[in-house]
Parts: C-alpha cells; sequence; structure tokens
C-alpha cells in the first residue's frame, strides 16, 4: 500500500514530532524514516502488526534507544540531547509486564518513583492505588501480569505527566480491569492536559478516546490522521464491474471483499468519497453503495490482511 | 509554538538521598546474614576468652574483612536491576551516566556505615575481653628486607620493636573497601557478563602459565607469577591497599636453631600506603567512569537532510 497522506490542517503545536527517523536491529528495519506528528492535547493511536515499530518508536522518544538517523523532539526538546527532561515529561507504560524491583513491595517502589517527580501527585496516586486496587504490602516479583500492568498505571499516571505513552496498557487486564483502566484514562484525560500516544492491538477500547490514528506497517509509517479525516477517506464501495473491466490506476484499494469474477465486489477504498466515486465512474463501475466504516474497521483497513493484528 | 508548562527532572541531591534508601532496603538481607555471622563469631570469641583463651585484640589495618565486603558489596547494590537493555533505573528523568553514579555512591555510603559497625563492634569486643584495643605489640624486625634461607638466621640479628600503628591506619578498612568496591562497581557496571569476567582472568593466567611450562619458555611460565605477585604484594599491590602491607610484611623464617618465629621484614609506611590507596582509587574510579560511560544518554543520530 502506498503512502496514504490526507491533506488537513497542519498542527499547530505538537507534542510529538519526529522527522526521518530511523533504526535497525543488525538486518532488520524496525523504523524507516517515520515522520510522526501528535498534536499537543491529542490521543493519538498508533496501529500495527507485531514487529511493526511501535514499541521502537515509544522507546526512541524516550532516548532508550539510539536512532540510526533522524530526530524525536517532544515538547520541542530533542530526545537525544535532553532524555531526561524528555522521561520527566513523560508517564510510560511499556509493553513489558515488569516494573522496578522483584525484591521491592508495591507501596516502596511506588515511594521509589516518587522521589524522581517533583509533581508526583501523592493525593492522585492514593486515589489511582485505590482505583485500580493495587496492594501496597505485595512484591513486585510475585505480581501476575494484571498487577503489573495496574502497577505501572499508576507509575504512569500519577505525576500528571504532559505526555502518556502507553505501549499495549491493557494488555493482561481482565475484561472488569479494562474496563475500570479505560474509564480511569478519561477521566484523566478530562482533568489533565495530557497528550496521549497509544500503542494497541484492540483499537475499539480507545475508540471513544481517539481522535489520530497513525499506522505502521514494517517500520514505515504509512499513514497518520485524524480520526474524522480517517472515516471520511476510508469507506466501503459496493461496485456493479463492466466485463473486462480494469481498476483505475493509482486506486488505493484497502481490502476487496470478493473476487473479480463476480460482477459485483465491495471494497474498501482509501480516499475522498467524491474523487473515489468519480475515478470508478469515469473508468466504468457503477457505484451501488457508499458506507462509512466505524473506526476499528476503517484503521484495520490499512492494516496488512495477513498479519496479527 | 507554545508548550504546557513541563515538569522538572528531580535534584541530584534527591536522587542519591532515594539512592541511599533503596540500596539500604536491597542489602537488608545480607546485612541480617552478615550480622548473625558476626553474632557468631563474637559468641565464639567471647567464649574462648571465658574460657582461658587470649582477648580480641583490636588492630583494624589487619582486618581483610571490609575489603572482601567491598568487592561482594556490588552484587546487593544491583540487586534486581537490569544493567543493559531498557532497565527500570535508565527510565527514570536522570541522566543516565549520572543516575548510575549516585547509585554507586549510595552503596559507597551504606558500605562506609557497615565497615564503621564492623569496627565499633571489633572494638567494643576488644574492650569487653581486655584486648589491645591501640593494637600495640612487640614485633621481631629482620636485618633487612630480603628473606633469609632457611637455618641461616642468627636469634640475635632479628631486632625486637615495640610497634603501635599510626592512628591514620585507622582507616585503612575504609579505604580498603573503598578500593575493591570501586574495581567490584566498574565491573558489575562494564560489563553485561561480569561473571565471565571473575573466572576468565584466572583462567587466563592459569593458561599463560601452563602454556609456559608446556613450551619450556621461562620467562612466559613465570610472568603469570610475577604479575600476579607485584599485583598482590608489591609495594603498590592489593595488600598495600587492604593492610598497608601489615600481612606480606610478616613472615615466618626457620633460625639457625632450627626454631620456626614469625617476623617482619619492615613495618608499615603511611606514605607508601597512601600512594598505593591513591594509585588503586585512580584505577578504579577511572575504570569505574569508563563502566558507566557505557550507559551515557544516547547522542542524538545525525540530522536528516532536508529536501
Amino acid at each position: 500500500m502506498s503512502r496514504v497522506t490526507v491533506a488537513d490542517a497542519m498542527p499547530e503545536t505538537c507534542a510529538v514530532t519526529t522527522r526521518g527517523l530511523s533504526k535497525r536491529y543488525d538486518d532488520e528495519v524496525a523504523l524507516d524514516a517515520v515522520d510522526l506528528q501528535v498534536p499537543d492535547g491529542a490521543v493519538f493511536v498508533l496501529l500495527g502488526a507485531n514487529g511493526a515499530g511501535k514499541s521502537t518508536a515509544l522507546k526512541l522518544l524516550l532516548n532508550l534507544e539510539r536512532a540510526d538517523s533522524g530526530v524525536a523532539e517532544v515538547f520541542g526538546l530533542d530526545t537525544g540531547r535532553h532524555g531526561p527532561q524528555v522521561r520527566a515529561q513523560v508517564g510510560y507504560v511499556p509493553e513489558r509486564h515488569d516494573a522496578g524491583y522483584p525484591w521491592m513491595t508495591c507501596g516502596r517502589l511506588l515511594q521509589h518513583v516518587a522521589a524522581y517527580y517533583p509533581a508526583w501527585d501523592h493525593g492522585y496516586a492514593e486515589q489511582l492505588i485505590s482505583a485500580l486496587d493495587v496492594r501496597r504490602e505485595r512484591r513486585i516479583g510475585g505480581l501476575s501480569k494484571g498487577d503489573t500492568r495496574r502497577l505501572q498505571l499508576v507509575l504512569a499516571l500519577a505525576h500528571r505527566p504532559p505526555l502518556l505513552l502507553l505501549d499495549e496498557p491493557t494488555d493482561g487486564l481482565d475484561p472488569i480491569v479494562r474496563k475500570r483502566v479505560l474509564a480511569l484514562l478519561a477521566e484523566h484525560l478530562a482533568d489533565s492536559p495530557t497528550t496521549v500516544l497509544i500503542t494497541t492491538h484492540h483499537i475499539h477500547e480507545v475508540e471513544s478516546l481517539a481522535d489520530h490514528v497513525g499506522v505502521l506497517r514494517a517500520g514505515r509509517l504509512v499513514a497518520q490522521m485524524t480520526r474524522d479525516a480517517l472515516q471520511r477517506t476510508v469507506r466501503r464501495y459496493r461496485i456493479e464491474l463492466p466485463d473486462g473491466w480494469e481498476p483505475p490506476r493509482d486506486l488505493v484499494v484497502a481490502s476487496p471483499r470478493a473476487g473479480r469474477a463476480t460482477r459485483e465486489v465491495q471494497w474498501t477504498v482509501v480516499g475522498e468519497e467524491r474523487e473515489v466515486t468519480d475515478r470508478l465512474t469515469g473508468s466504468g463501475a457503477r457505484v451501488r453503495e457508499v458506507t462509512s466504516l466505524a473506526l476499528e474497521e476503517a484503521a484495520l483497513a490499512l492494516l496488512p490482511d495477513d498479519g496479527a493484528r | 509554538m507554545s508548550y504546557p508548562a513541563l515538569h522538572q527532572t528531580p535534584r541530584l541531591a534527591d536522587v542519591l538521598r532515594e539512592q541511599v534508601r533503596a540500596v539500604a532496603l536491597a542489602l537488608r538481607t545480607p546485612a541480617l546474614v552478615a550480622l548473625a555471622i558476626l553474632l557468631l563469631g563474637s559468641a565464639l570469641a567471647i567464649a574462648e576468652f571465658v574460657t582461658g583463651g587470649g582477648p580480641v585484640d583490636f588492630a583494624p589495618e589487619l582486618s581483610m574483612v571490609p575489603a572482601f565486603v567491598g568487592l561482594l558489596f556490588p552484587i546487593g547494590v544491583w540487586k534486581g536491576e537490569r544493567r543493559f537493555g531498557t532497565s527500570f533505573l535508565w527510565l527514570l528523568p536522570v541522566d543516565r551516566q549520572r543516575h548510575a553514579l549516585a547509585k554507586v555512591t549510595a552503596g559507597w555510603i551504606c558500605l562506609m556505615l557497615a565497615v564503621l559497625f564492623f569496627l565499633v563492634w571489633i572494638f567494643v569486643l576488644a574492650l569487653a575481653t581486655g584486648g589491645n584495643i591501640l593494637g600495640e605489640h612487640t614485633v621481631q624486625l629482620l636485618p633487612s628486607a630480603v628473606i633469609p634461607e632457611a637455618r641461616t638466621l642468627d636469634p640475635a640479628a632479628l631486632r625486637p620493636i615495640r610497634y603501635a600503628p599510626q592512628p591514620v591506619f585507622w582507616l585503612v578498612p575504609f579505604t580498603a573497601a573503598t578500593g575493591t568496591y570501586l574495581l567490584a562497581s566498574a565491573v558489575a557496571l562494564g560489563s553485561r557478563y561480569p561473571l565471565r569476567w571473575i573466572v576468565g582472568v584466572p583462567l587466563g593466567i592459569l593458561l599463560v602459565s601452563a602454556l609456559g611450562a608446556a613450551a619450556d619458555i621461562d620467562w612466559l611460565r613465570f610472568l603469570a607469577s610475577r604479575l600476579l605477585g607485584a599485583a598482590l604484594e608489591g609495594r603498590y599491590g592489593l595488600d598495600a591497599l587492604f593492610t598497608a602491607r601489615a600481612e606480606s610484611l610478616k613472615t615466618a623464617v626457620v633460625l639457625s636453631t632450627g626454631k620456626t618465629v614469625s617476623v617482619w621484614r619492615g613495618l608499615p609506611d603511611v606514605r607508601e600506603w597512601a600512594l598505593a590507596t591513591f594509585l588503586w582509587f585512580g584505577a578504579g574510579l577511572a575504570a569505574l567512569l569508563a563502566a558507566t560511560a557505557r550507559h551515557r544518554e544516547h547522542r542524538p543520530p545525525r540530522r536528516p537532510r532536508s529536501p
């Protein structure tokens, strides 16, 4: 699929900006010249199959990994030059389920991390601990995946960071806790001015929060746009095809639903509806129906069909 | 463009204070084990004293315990911390190299407190058993620093001297522990697999000696042992750091009468000890700085060319 760009107005201020950001691990490309723009105050969902480079992108933003080339900035701070200052602005939930030191108790770890963030809100931390049912006396080494994730969420949110980097934040949580976490996140966003960059395989979970979407495929950022632009430009077309019909060149077909043998097909096509309809009609096809898609469906249309989601 | 009010990074003093707390907590179990051993050793010493044995003397410069504690201390300091990769420590908003040094410093503070506690304990034990707290005793000094052949030394050639270590030697346990701690911390921080170095270096020395012996090359055969001898018992070797050479200057000789006695080749010298300590501290600090440089913040990559 070619790169999908939608001519929305450029955001005035970006919390996160990358330019030509590339990273390789030996022969494997993790990120390939990524130009990411996360507007200040946005909830930006970064989608991609496993290994598409989502976690690497977050690690580069925290200066935990070194980019091979390109620039990453968080609130205008070059992450390579101002790693500590950048990390002070960020609440990070890593993909891995380990939080701190196995020998420490949850309560001691919270106290430990609080010492590193002058903006730590003790009252809010207490609320989060209570809401997420984090038990202070438990040793971190003995926590389950879900328990660890809840602790990581408290650690990430309690200093009310201007930027949240959440890497699969609901992974390992049971449905009830997952719902509670999403509700907490919504409350947090309402109370604290925060930009969120979130990677997830479950876009429906964050559908109510997301306002921007980006798609990574094999390390390349193939799409980034507002939620409205995504839903406006990715639509399903029911098309009647004449015999011997050839599709117009450069038509970005995200997911054909039926083979060419049938006279009528349903295609998910990327592009402005009027333009797509005109091009299809001009090529001899008849557009029977155009339907808009839910956010998840529209976003998944931009992901590879064969990859895990 | 305007950005939201940005959060501050923590002050280095706050980071150090928190690291001292965290390291002290990490060392709680080994500290309890050490306390149990100390209690057991004290009980045995008191039992021996009560049953007619000698009292416990206080000779801080002779105790190698702090040096070995310093060697093992980084294991506790870095307990549960992945030093390479995405470690929890590196996620926190502190310059990585400074953060590593803050943790090492926190460990050093705990180590010094542990050494102080150990010395106070032995001092109290010496007082309780009526031991010599000034470490004053009579030593038999050889006429020269060269150890004579067995049965060649006339007992009359030995010079009995009343020797009391200078008070500055009370610092030896602290400096010895610091020196070994710096070197061990450098290995722990600089190497992804420290055990390979710990096992590999002695194995390498053995291998060189064995190769020298197999090939009948004398200089190669003795190279390792000479280097090792200089590093351990040389004028500025590890023994100078550990005990101000109180151990290596002491030896046993067989007198012409056939009697074996403990003699000294010389007396510990403050200047030599200070220089040895300075050299080992320098080596330890250089190694530590090189090791922490492996964890420094990633430098920014080259900027992409403008289109």
